[in-house]
């Protein structure tokens, strides 16, 4: 009860402080998704074209997802020296994998048939990728989004380790602290809301974007 | 058809756009050219005064400043501002750079220690080491208030008569270092505790409020002193060295922005062991985060704006 109390003090004394370091730790993470996307997916689209290439693809990115988050800050820290675009670029590598891996079975699982009508009815093949195989992998790409989100959610924290700020900030210095449980929570809770915000969110999208709903997916694939 | 294109050149241009801006982003300052990196240690004193010193260069300049924080030590801090991964560091201690970035021995006087680092950092790192907040944090010896007035404890060689039954409760490090460690105190002061206890620092504040300990050796800025309504001991004999914080700029950035010059020198004196003690209070027991602390700081002398 007492920690309850310490953390809603903590929360009417720093408010635009914590309000301050969500932001930041969003749009890290956030950066990091982004910039991974415009890589990823074009990679993803690129490997379902070529099979055999997927198998380097996939083990280097699953390379990367092996390494530890605080081992690869500090390596990327060596290169990049510190603060949050060190950290945007771990995120970035952490992100490939689950974009590339969605795109690539998004596509990959797209019907024969109706790439075959697509050609029939002499569409290019950059027609099939915007016309028939994008809209139809989107919602699958979208869960790699999702899932290399969350994940970067949860990366960024560690991102203070390095300077970069952000609600992991807040956490630390909770552990510095002489009785920081209500302080750890102070930026533990709004790091798990914004996970699950962000999971929910990107979850509806993605929900939106399944080609099973027809009405609305003939104004999105426009959209894309 | 037009219009699908229109859509696609748009997405193009903003995703282009993100990628050069790559070096910083926005909403995030990164490092862009006008703005000036503070590195910190992970300690509130160090966040505080590095808050104090962004606030204040925000408020008067049209510059940016960014916090690095949660530097685990001096050396690190040192090796950032050498690097250019930081423009200044917030709080350098005489006492911890002498040994520390300077390999050279401590030395007891105050001003000669302060004269010698700022001689040696101009000359070997090309940085300027500004002259004291106005406050140190170094070891004290340390004992309740009420045990202060009872036996009439100011200095620490008041204790001498007692020494052998009291239990002093110490940083692990300490016990054991060479030169200002546990033994050197022994043959400066001649006398020792009839018990020592290594322990973690964070825990002698509590232990000696407690009735634990009889004496601990704490830091002299921890807010907890106020707290618990501790009393730090002279140093009559000078054993410590000197611990006078100071900000470390290097000399190019201090080319660069002649009004960051300006902004340091007006905290020389300013921040006071009083003030900085009560503001670690307000961060470590309070639960105030350091920016916060220092906000209020800088608007109780309203920005030293007068000055």
């Amino acid at each position: 009860m007492d920690t309850l109390i310490e953390l809603w003090n903590y929360y009417a004394q720093n408010y635009s402080y914590v309000w301050e370091e969500f932001y930041k730790h969003f749009l890290m993470s956030a950066y990091g998704v982004l910039f991974a996307a415009i890589i990823a997916i074009p990679v993803g689209i690129f490997i379902a074209r070529h099979a055999h290439l997927s198998k380097w693809v996939f083990s280097f990115t699953n390379i990367i997802q092996t390494i530890p988050a605080l081992a690869m800050l500090a390596v990327l820290m060596l290169v990049m020296g510190l603060g949050p675009n060190t950290v945007i670029a771990a995120l970035f590598l952490y992100s490939l994998l689950p974009i590339i891996r969605n795109t690539y079975t998004g596509i990959r699982n797209v019907d024969q048939a109706l790439i075959e009508s697509g050609r029939g009815m002499g569409m290019t093949k950059f027609q099939l990728l915007r016309m028939v195989e994008l809209p139809l992998a989107l919602s699958v790409i979208m869960a790699g989004l999702r899932t290399a989100l969350v994940i970067g959610i949860s990366i960024a924290t560690i991102g203070a380790f390095i300077g970069s700020g952000g609600l992991g900030a807040i956490i630390i210095r909770g552990t510095n602290v002489t009785d920081g449980t209500a302080i750890i929570l102070a930026g533990a809770i709004p790091t798990a809301l914004m996970a699950v915000v962000a999971d929910l969110g990107m979850g509806w999208l993605e929900k939106r974007l399944m080609p099973g709903r027809k009405k609305s997916n003939n104004e999105q694939s426009n959209a894309i | 058809m037009f219009h699908k294109q229109k859509k696609y050149l748009i997405i193009v241009l903003v995703v282009s756009l993100l990628v050069l801006n790559g070096c910083s982003l926005p909403g995030l300052g990164g490092s862009s050219k006008n703005t000036i990196k503070i590195g910190t240690l992970n300690t509130s004193e160090s966040m505080t005064v590095a808050y104090i010193i962004k606030q204040l260069i925000e408020h008067k300049t049209d510059y940016k400043a960014e916090i690095i924080g949660n530097m685990g030590s001096s050396i690190v801090q040192h090796q950032a501002l050498e690097q250019g991964e930081v423009d200044i560091t917030a709080t350098r201690y005489t006492g911890t750079d002498l040994p520390g970035a300077l390999n050279m021995d401590p030395v007891t006087d105050p001003d000669k220690a302060l004269k010698i680092v700022q001689r040696e950092f101009d000359k070997r790192f090309d940085q300027t080491w500004f002259d004291p907040y106005g406050f140190e944090n170094s070891y004290a010896f340390t004992v309740t208030g009420d045990l202060a007035e009872e036996k009439n404890l100011e200095k620490v060689s008041d204790i001498e008569e007692y020494a052998s039954d009291l239990r002093l409760g110490v940083d692990n490090a300490w016990l054991n270092r060479a030169g200002d460690g546990y033994q050197g105190f022994i043959e400066t002061y001649g006398f020792e505790f009839g018990k020592a206890y290594p322990m973690q620092i964070g825990l002698v504040y509590k232990a000696v409020e407690s009735g634990e300990m009889d004496v601990v050796l704490a830091y002299t800025t921890d807010g907890r002193i106020e707290e618990f309504d501790l009393v730090n001991l002279e140093d009559d004999k000078q054993f410590f060295p000197p611990y006078d914080a100071s900000p470390v700029a290097s000399n190019d950035i201090l080319k660069k922005f002649p009004e960051v010059r300006d902004i340091l020198e007006l905290l020389e004196g300013k921040i006071e062991q009083e003030a900085m003690r009560r503001m670690n209070y307000e961060a470590d027991v309070k639960m105030k985060e350091p920016a916060v602390v220092a906000k209020e700081f800088l608007q109780e002398h309203n920005y030293f704006d007068n000055e």
